[in-house]
């Protein structure tokens, strides 16, 4: 599985499939990573709030304490796939969308005091789960500033997306 | 003239690198350069009042959120002549407790670890120690936990407020956070065990005659506050009187301040916290302390990892008694400001060291704010140490890239957080 880039306007089918391509059998989960008071930057915690409400038990946000939430899933029976969703610059239009699978995803660990994505990927792959990062390019990291209406379309259709897979899948 | 550059350090919180400027053989420079800019906070807050400035300050870093938001209260309270209830003094000691769980558990174990058992990163780690990285995330979630549950959310919590708590936990909670802590005692004490058991380098032991400064805790407690600050060599003095003994100044290569005491370097953190008060430990940790203290904590900063993981003990070990002392009390109305004018100074040992934050308020408005952050305390002390440490490892003909790891695990040990660090509005360059 090679990464997707899916820009605004692009087909919605298009992006659920590279989804669907990445994960394997068994629940699907999302993991809302940023900062809601920086602009853009809270793509992904926005994404995953959304999703709570219909799958509380599979959508997650910094809110919740990202490395323990690794750790409960990584417990958990059975496969499953976490989807990190996470606002990032990748070069490309606001509101673009790059998929990257576990393989893809780099193990440098520059400049964070958070637990690297890296190895919260490892750690569940050790237990049997996949792993994909979402990013979402960004028009504006200004603190307290508003969403951009790009990164919200963009934020509108991963929800949508994600509802779909989610619903398909097992609790 | 020849540069040996670390141009991004990994495994800090901030952006930073380090540049050893070589002459010849001799090393002319170290400097930690700090790249990340300047957060402009103590400007923001001028004219904010006193209640907006506690919700505003911790963003200057979602590591030491709690640390920030309780050397900002404390700092307010004196300020508005305020004191706290009971409960609320006890409510806040076990949020602190649950940040230096979280805090030391993460970097002992996940960012300063790897560099002693050779590897590059935690994830390399993984599949020879798996269950140690695993346990390292229990105790960062566990540590979050206690956050959430005193704080009100993991990251940066607004339940703490000037003059009490908005929402004091339940027994219920309490019951179920004293239970947990009992049962991962044996979790932190392998943190200790695997932290002892590392060969510390000796190229980092150096001989000099810097203090270590932390608060002195109330009634001769091992806490992480107090209104006096206790040095090494004996001294103390009010927090108030920070400025004397911190000597903030600006340098050209970093968006964060300096200090130094009596023109020496200095260290905050873990390291000097047991060093000044940790005969005042009980429990398993103080055998611990006995056990595994000597003189080299006082020479070499890498010790300060295995200060860290005691702390952790400490920690675990301390807050069943704090749900007790909580539980038992029932929930006071938050106190109210007696003035609008007046000057206060919080201080507060964040996980990286000590935290100062003062304020002068007029007519009910922050006139003055001040912050001085452990990190920005520490730059100095890390830069000396570094130097000293490159000149004696080029001197036994190290090559270039154990030179640079070896100056990185010096950087990581005080675990700096540069965020924190770059706090400030002015940089003059010369």
């Amino acid at each position: 599985m090679h990464k997707l880039r899916h820009a605004p306007g692009d087909p919605e089918e298009v992006l659920k499939a590279a989804l669907e391509g990445v994960a394997g059998p068994g629940p699907v989960y999302v993991l809302g990573l940023g900062y809601a008071d920086k602009a853009d930057d809270g793509a992904g915690v926005l994404v995953a709030e959304t999703l709570k409400k219909l799958f509380p038990n599979h959508s997650f946000s910094e809110h919740d304490g990202v490395e323990g939430t690794v750790l409960d899933i990584s417990e958990k029976d059975g496969p499953g796939t976490v989807f990190f969703v996470d606002a990032t610059d990748i070069k490309g239009a606001p509101g673009t969308i790059l998929v990257v699978p576990r393989e893809d995803i780099k193990e440098t660990e520059i400049s964070t005091h958070r637990v690297p994505v890296a190895l919260m990927a490892s750690v569940l792959g050790r237990e049997g789960k996949g792993t994909a990062v979402v990013c979402v390019q960004t028009r504006s990291l200004e603190f307290r500033g508003d969403l951009s209406s790009e990164v919200s379309s963009a934020v509108d259709l991963l929800v949508r997306v994600f509802g779909d897979i989610m619903s398909g899948r097992p609790g | 003239m020849k540069e040996l550059n670390v141009p991004a350090l990994a495994r800090v919180e901030g952006d930073g690198g380090i540049t050893v400027t070589l002459d010849g053989k001799k090393v002319k420079s170290v400097t930690l350069d700090i790249h990340e800019g300047p957060r402009l906070i103590e400007q923001l807050v001028k004219g904010m009042k006193p209640e907006d400035d506690v919700n505003v300050v911790p963003r200057i870093c979602a590591i030491c959120t709690l640390s920030h938001k309780f050397a900002a209260i404390r700092g307010m309270e004196k300020a508005l002549a305020i004191t706290p209830p009971e409960k609320a003094d006890l409510t806040r000691e076990l949020m602190m407790l649950g940040e230096n769980i979280e805090s030391n558990s993460l970097h002992t174990m996940l960012l300063a670890l790897p560099d002693f058992l050779g590897y590059p990163s935690a994830v390399a780690m993984l599949n020879d120690y798996t269950d140690d990285v695993k346990r390292a995330l229990k105790l960062k979630k566990f540590g979050n936990h206690v956050m959430e549950v005193t704080s009100g959310r993991i990251v940066h919590g607004e339940n703490p407020i000037i003059g009490g708590f908005g929402k004091y936990p339940s027994k219920k909670m309490l019951e179920e956070i004293k239970a947990k802590a009992h049962e991962m005692v044996p979790d932190a004490a392998r943190v200790v065990e695997l932290f002892a058991s590392l060969e510390i380098p000796k190229y980092a032991d150096v001989d000099t005659d810097k203090v270590f400064m932390s608060v002195d805790a109330p009634k001769k407690k091992f806490h992480l506050y107090g209104d006096d600050i206790l040095i090494s060599n004996g001294k103390d003095f009010p927090a108030d009187e920070y400025k004397k003994f911190t000597n903030e100044r600006v340098v050209p290569h970093s968006f964060a301040k300096r200090s130094k005491y009596n023109d020496k370097t200095f260290m905050v953190g873990a390291n000097a916290r047991l060093i000044n008060m940790g005969k005042r430990l009980d429990g398993q940790a103080a055998d611990m302390f006995k056990e595994h203290f000597d003189k080299r904590w006082l020479r070499n900063p890498l010790y300060n990892n295995l200060a860290q993981a005691i702390e952790i003990v400490w920690a675990m070990e301390s807050l069943p008694d704090a749900c007790d002392k909580v539980a038992s009390m029932d929930d006071p109305p938050t106190e109210q400001p007696t003035r609008t004018t007046g000057s206060g100074t919080g201080a507060v040992e964040a996980p990286r060291g000590t935290l100062y934050h003062h304020y002068e308020l007029k007519d009910g408005l922050v006139d003055v704010a001040d912050i001085i952050t452990p990190t920005a305390q520490n730059l100095d002390d890390i830069e000396m140490h570094m130097k000293l440490v490159a000149e004696r490892m080029l001197a036994e003909g190290k090559k270039d890239d154990e030179v640079r790891l070896g100056l990185e695990m010096i950087a990581r040990a005080y675990d700096p957080c540069i965020s924190c660090a770059t706090h400030l509005v002015t940089l003059k360059r010369f």
